[in-house]
């Protein structure tokens, strides 16, 4: 569907972007996830024409896209901002694209109608100011505004980091269902790997302008290619010294352990490394607990189910249970 | 976007962006550059009796004679003002906004009738009550029969005059800077012992103080390059004396034109050097208060109760100040015109011959005969020379409002894509170079310099009859550019770039863009300083004088002109009557521009079309209630 080969975008002296290479499949919800100046802005922006790579080449199913001025590379974007303009009604803002291809005003109408009853816009909405509209609404009528002209893709730029957390998360399910009603193939930016791993079918990791892993979001949880991933995504312990001895696992590299795969006081006679521990303290999240647990010689992060009986009081002893087969391994 | 392929070849943007910069180039060097060089060269190029060219000989002169005099008395006075200004502006915000007065909502009216009463219009007021005959020194000489009663000419009038006229400045932005105050800090000084005499001085002053740098520095130049108020109340400054000078030839003093010009080049220097202070200050930045809950201030209450008694009669002393001129101006604006001579209010007659009609006027001459003078008494829509200086006022005005606006809004579409470019700045040095030199010189230079044959403007003189016209509408451009520069790019700000990115995205063109997305959202603005620029130039005096031509009679000129033939030989009977109209006039005016400037177009789409559907529901009521 889109391909980027071997991209590279330079500001000045400074190189923004080395070599980049996705292929993003019809039909998919595809994640450029990384923490802020990793590029990964910068390489939406490059799909969608707005900078032009000083090499490589963006391909859309087949066809060189490069060179092609933005209005013409039918790429949908929803902003960060919305960028919803403030001069025009909701109605107005969705037909703009609609009214710059000349179309006729009895279309244009059809059309606008039929994508904000897609989008969940009520009819009473259309002839509000979008100043009137809360967040969420705000949203909708930027996502309608980005699909009514029917792109091919539609790429969104971090659209959730406005609004607060309750609402994102609903809105999160949302984009997602829309995405899978309209079929569209979809380019989503973010720095939240919550939203990433909840939203996406595949994620590209970013980190300084390089891609570092490409994958499912049970491989890069999982199965973090790099360091970087595995420290990116997620929350996790790394391994001290004494307890990658105890493990038998090799010196010369970075060993690291998801929280919930820890344990705590659970003997499962699996070949796991068993050791003496004593509750430091612990936070208390609802629908689980998270302690800090001195042992080893470190203090480990462990998350555990709250089952509302089993809760750990700082200073109590443990045993803290490490499976060899939990621990990932990075060159140093 | 960042990096655009290049074409080759010359293609229409291109063109236009070189048509483009060959019109700017010519229209700075043509009319901002070529005419204020020509007047500092003019300094330097004068000529002694025999001919021969004397380049000090002008400053020579200027030294020797009583030119420092002039220089002297404008500092004088700007130093003067600074201080009278200050103590009076602080003390109306503080009154209205950071103290509890009883009335505060109509002290504060009455201190902002300045906004809409000013420069020419607010000098006759005041001479109204205050000059030889006016309505209080008639009551005074009453009271105190051996007063002096030319007390209200000279410096000390042009003070008091200048003093209350340029506090609308405080009135608008220190008020704005002491609403900005977080309460907490306030509130949290108090709770760390300190007297609220020392809270206002320690906490409250010191957020306030780049506001009122910045108004110290304007008050300054205001006061230096004073002009209707030195005109007419008789105050030897510069200005006065740069457009006697102008008028005056060589048959009659030594290089007057010269002279003027270097009193224009000394108070160009004091302007360049005092915002070149300003702008050194507004860099280093301003208090901003770090919050993000920021508490509305309380008005405190004067615990000492004879602080808070001397307190409230100096806040209504001061609204007397304010409120009496202008309450006069619209009373007697509704007499005849018998009243207004004797300057005595006449409670069982009124009328509004000032306003509207015509009236015969009847008089005795020296040899006894009984004469008639057809139409001698009119009001001012009624009046041939009122109603000719309103509609030339209103003309251009209203021209050179549009075209600085017009002018500013390109540029600074360009200027915002050019942001990171030395072109981008270059472009917006060139719209703030007026703003370095006072009026007076750009004024003073294009009437020496237009006076001739100008290859650049077809070969024409625009100082010649009805040319004239045009070159106050340039003259009145390019004194507002600065002004519109920085109100219109203070808008362009909150363009998000994205939006720019979406139209684009959307297929729209950057001059469909431009005018179907960025032009709607700086359209309130554009539309503000359309309207505040024509309000300023509508009722404008300096330049208007510095023209001095019977083509260019502006609406202040005819307003000030009108009483010194009052009477004369049986004309113009009601000339004061009809100055006090025209003041009402332009107060109404400027009201109703502010209204929408501030009013109107400060809503927003959502609030206009809330406004909108209230409207059309009141209206179904009323249908609903007459169809009932």
């Amino acid at each position: 569907m889109i391909q980027l080969k071997d991209i590279v975008v330079k500001f000045g002296d400074f190189e923004a972007l080395h070599n980049i290479n996705v292929h993003v499949n019809e039909g998919e919800f595809f994640t450029f996830l990384g923490p802020s100046g990793c590029g990964k802005t910068t390489t939406l922006r490059t799909i969608t024409g707005f900078i032009e790579p000083v090499s490589g080449s963006v391909s859309m199913r087949g066809q060189d896209i490069t060179h092609t001025p933005i209005e013409k590379r039918n790429i949908g974007i929803v902003f960060q901002s919305y960028a919803l303009f403030p001069t025009m009604t909701v109605k107005d803002n969705i037909a703009f694209g609609l009214k710059i291809k000349k179309m006729k005003k009895p279309e244009i109408e059809e059309k606008v109608r039929a994508i904000a009853r897609k989008v969940e816009l009520a009819d009473e909405k259309l002839e509000k100011a979008v100043s009137q509209l809360s967040g969420g609404q705000q949203q909708r009528v930027a996502i309608a505004r980005a699909l009514v002209t029917e792109p091919a893709i539609i790429c969104m730029d971090e659209p959730l980091s406005n609004l607060d957390a309750k609402l994102r998360v609903q809105l999160r399910n949302e984009l997602k269902r829309m995405q899978r009603d309209f079929g569209i193939t979809t380019i989503y930016v973010t720095h939240d790997q919550e939203e990433a791993l909840t939203l996406s079918d595949r994620i590209a990791v970013f980190n300084k302008g390089y891609i570092e892993q490409i994958g499912t979001p049970n491989e890069v949880y999982n199965h973090s290619a790099t360091e970087f991933v595995a420290n990116f995504i997620g929350d996790i312990n790394r391994l001290d010294a004494e307890i990658v001895r105890g493990l038998k696992l090799k010196e010369t590299e970075h060993h690291f352990i998801r929280l919930e795969r820890l344990r705590v006081n659970q003997d499962k006679g699996d070949g796991a490394l068993l050791l003496p521990g004593v509750i430091e303290s612990q936070e208390y999240y609802g629908l689980y607990i998270k302690y800090y647990i001195n042992a080893g010689g470190q203090t480990l992060k462990v998350i555990e189910k709250n089952d509302g009986i089993n809760i750990y009081q700082p200073g109590e002893q443990v045993t803290l249970g490490i499976h060899p087969d939990d621990v990932m391994s990075y060159p140093a | 976007m960042q990096k655009t392929a290049r074409k080759p070849g010359y293609d229409l943007g291109t063109l236009w962006k070189i048509f483009g910069a060959v019109l700017f180039a010519y229209l700075f060097l043509g009319f901002m550059v070529i005419p204020c060089f020509n007047t500092l060269t003019s300094v330097f190029t004068a000529k002694d009796s025999a001919g021969n060219s004397d380049p000090l000989a002008v400053i020579r002169f200027f030294l020797a004679g009583t030119m420092p005099g002039f220089v002297w008395n404008s500092l004088k006075l700007a130093l003067c003002l600074v201080v009278t200004v200050n103590v009076v502006g602080i003390s109306i915000v503080l009154l209205t906004e950071y103290f509890d007065i009883k009335g505060a909502k109509i002290l504060r009216m009455g201190y902002m009738t300045t906004l809409i009463y000013s420069g020419v219009a607010l000098v006759t007021g005041y001479q109204f009550l205050y000059d030889s005959n006016g309505m209080l020194t008639t009551w005074l000489s009453g009271l105190f029969p051996d007063m002096n009663k030319q007390w209200f000419s000279g410096f000390s009038a042009v003070l008091f005059t200048m003093t209350f006229a340029c506090t609308s400045n405080h009135a608008l932005f220190l008020r704005n800077a002491i609403r900005g105050i977080d309460y907490n800090t306030v509130e949290a000084a108090r709770n760390m012992g300190a007297r609220p005499f020392k809270v206002l001085l320690r906490v409250v002053m010191p957020t306030l103080l780049p506001t009122l740098f910045s108004l110290t520095v304007m008050t300054f130049i205001t006061g230096l390059c004073a002009m209707s108020a030195p005109t007419l109340l008789g105050y030897n400054s510069i200005n006065p004396e740069i457009v006697r000078l102008a008028g005056s030839s060589t048959a009659d003093e030594a290089f007057p034109q010269a002279r003027a010009a270097l009193l224009s080049v000394i108070l160009a220097m004091f302007t360049i050097v005092l915002l070149t202070i300003l702008n050194h200050y507004e860099r280093k930045g301003h208090y901003l208060s770090v919050s993000k809950t920021k508490a509305k201030l309380v008005k405190q209450k004067i615990q000492n109760p004879v602080a808070n008694v001397l307190a409230h009669i100096y806040a209504y002393v001061l609204f007397l100040i304010y409120m009496t001129p202008v309450v006069m101006i619209i009373l007697f604006s509704f007499q005849n015109y018998p009243a207004i001579r004797s300057k005595t209010l006449n409670i069982g007659e009124w009328s509004i011959i000032n306003y509207f009609g015509r009236q015969d006027y009847e008089y005795m001459t020296s040899r006894g005969k009984l004469k008639t003078r057809t139409g001698s008494i009119s009001g001012v829509f009624s009046n041939a020379d009122t109603i000719g200086g309103i509609r030339l006022s209103f003309i251009l005005s209203a021209v050179a409002a549009a075209l600085a606006c017009l002018i500013v809004v390109v540029a600074v579409n360009y200027i915002f894509k050019n942001r990171s470019k030395k072109r981008g700045a270059a472009v917006e040095a060139c719209l703030l170079f007026p703003w370095l030199l006072p009026t007076i010189l750009i004024c003073y230079s294009y009437r020496i310099y237009f006076n001739q044959e100008i290859w650049y403007v077809f070969g024409n003189n625009l100082y010649w009859r009805e040319n004239v016209r045009f070159l106050i509408i340039i003259a009145y451009t390019v004194v507002k550019l600065p002004f519109a520069l920085r109100m219109i790019k203070a808008a362009f700000y909150a363009i998000d770039d994205e939006l720019e990115d979406a139209a684009r995205n959307l297929g729209a063109s950057p001059l469909v863009t431009f005018l179907r997305v960025k032009l709607p959202i700086v359209l309130p603005s554009v539309l503000a300083v359309f309207a505040l620029n024509f309000n300023a130039l509508f009722t404008e005096y300096d330049m208007g004088a510095t023209f001095q031509s019977s083509y260019g009679k502006t609406y202040a000129m005819i307003i000030q002109n009108m009483t010194l033939e009052e009477g004369r030989e049986g004309y113009n009977v009601n000339a004061s009557g009809r100055r006090c109209a025209s003041t009402v006039f332009i107060m109404l005016v400027s009201g109703i521009i502010l209204y929408l400037v501030y009013g109107v177009g400060a809503r927003d789409l959502g609030e206009r079309l809330e406004r909108r559907k209230k409207w059309k529901q009141r209206f179904a009521r009323l249908r609903g209630k007459k169809a009932a």
